[in-house]
């Protein structure tokens, strides 16, 4: 599946599908600039649900507990990991690495 | 089983870090306070316990995996399946296999099964944290020796 070559927006649209069936959200509701936690809810618990569907999906492992550490560091906004677009960004990265 | 110490398996008798997989025993005690209600008359093994015997067992996969740098801590669990009833004497087969790391938790596939037969199963995760201090390390370290654990098979993986 990660091999067909992700773009922005079909990123997107996997991972807007995967918050949508794991958490049972109006997948209308999951937009770019949704915010995971603070828009759409998703406690720490669900989004490992979503972690490891993601992490499936695109075959990579998305560093969590770095992404964590920057942000309770005060390195990193919690919108730069968790906006979903920014968060598709770092997934189309994350993926063009595994394949470099 | 030292179910008055919440130690749901024995010893482990198989880890195998290129495979990703571990094998543990345990042996149900014949007699225990939990039987007196659960149930009077009809002694039974309690579901919960048996998916807590199937999380002990991932746990020390992955505490294996991660070379004990992280403790799993029991977070969910899924497709939860009692087949069949277990009952005070029984030995117990346990086995689990790591379904997916990612960063910061884990997910395992378990099961239990008795006499060859395949009792109950599971899918579990796990969030994986540093050890809360190194109190804690010691005691899982000195657990690990009591479970038999094969420090062997850490430099083999």
């Amino acid at each position: 599946m990660a091999d067909l070559g992700f773009t922005m927006s079909s990123t997107f649209d996997t991972v807007a599908n995967i918050i949508s069936e794991t958490c049972d959200i109006p997948r209308d509701t999951v937009k770019p600039e949704s915010h995971a936690i603070n828009d759409l809810g998703i406690d720490s618990l669900d989004f490992l649900d979503i972690a490891f569907a993601i992490d499936k999906a695109f075959g990579i492992k998305m560093p969590l507990e770095q992404w964590t550490q920057e942000v309770n560091e005060g390195k990193a906004t919690p919108e730069q990991y968790f906006q979903l677009d920014n968060l598709c960004t770092r997934i189309d990265e994350l993926v063009a690495a595994r394949g470099a | 089983m030292r179910l008055e110490y919440f130690q749901l398996i024995d010893r482990i008798v198989e880890l195998k870090l290129s495979d990703q997989i571990i094998r543990t025993q345990a042996r149900v005690p014949l007699a225990s306070t939990i039987f007196e209600g659960h149930f009077p008359g009809f002694p039974l093994m309690p579901g919960v316990l048996l998916i807590e015997a199937m999380a002990q067992t991932s746990g020390w996969l992955l505490i294996a995996i991660t070379r004990f740098t992280r403790m799993p801590f029991f977070a969910a669990v899924r497709e939860a399946k009692l087949r069949s009833f277990v009952k005070p004497g029984q030995e117990l087969d346990l086995s689990a296999k790591l379904l997916h790391e990612g960063s910061g938790f884990a997910i395992t596939k378990a099961e239990i099964r008795c006499d060859g037969k395949l009792a109950c199963n599971a899918e579990i995760t796990f969030r994986l944290v540093e050890f809360p201090n190194p109190e804690f390390r010691t005691n899982m370290e000195k657990m690990a020796t009591i479970l038999e654990f094969p420090v062997g098979a850490l430099a083999n993986g």
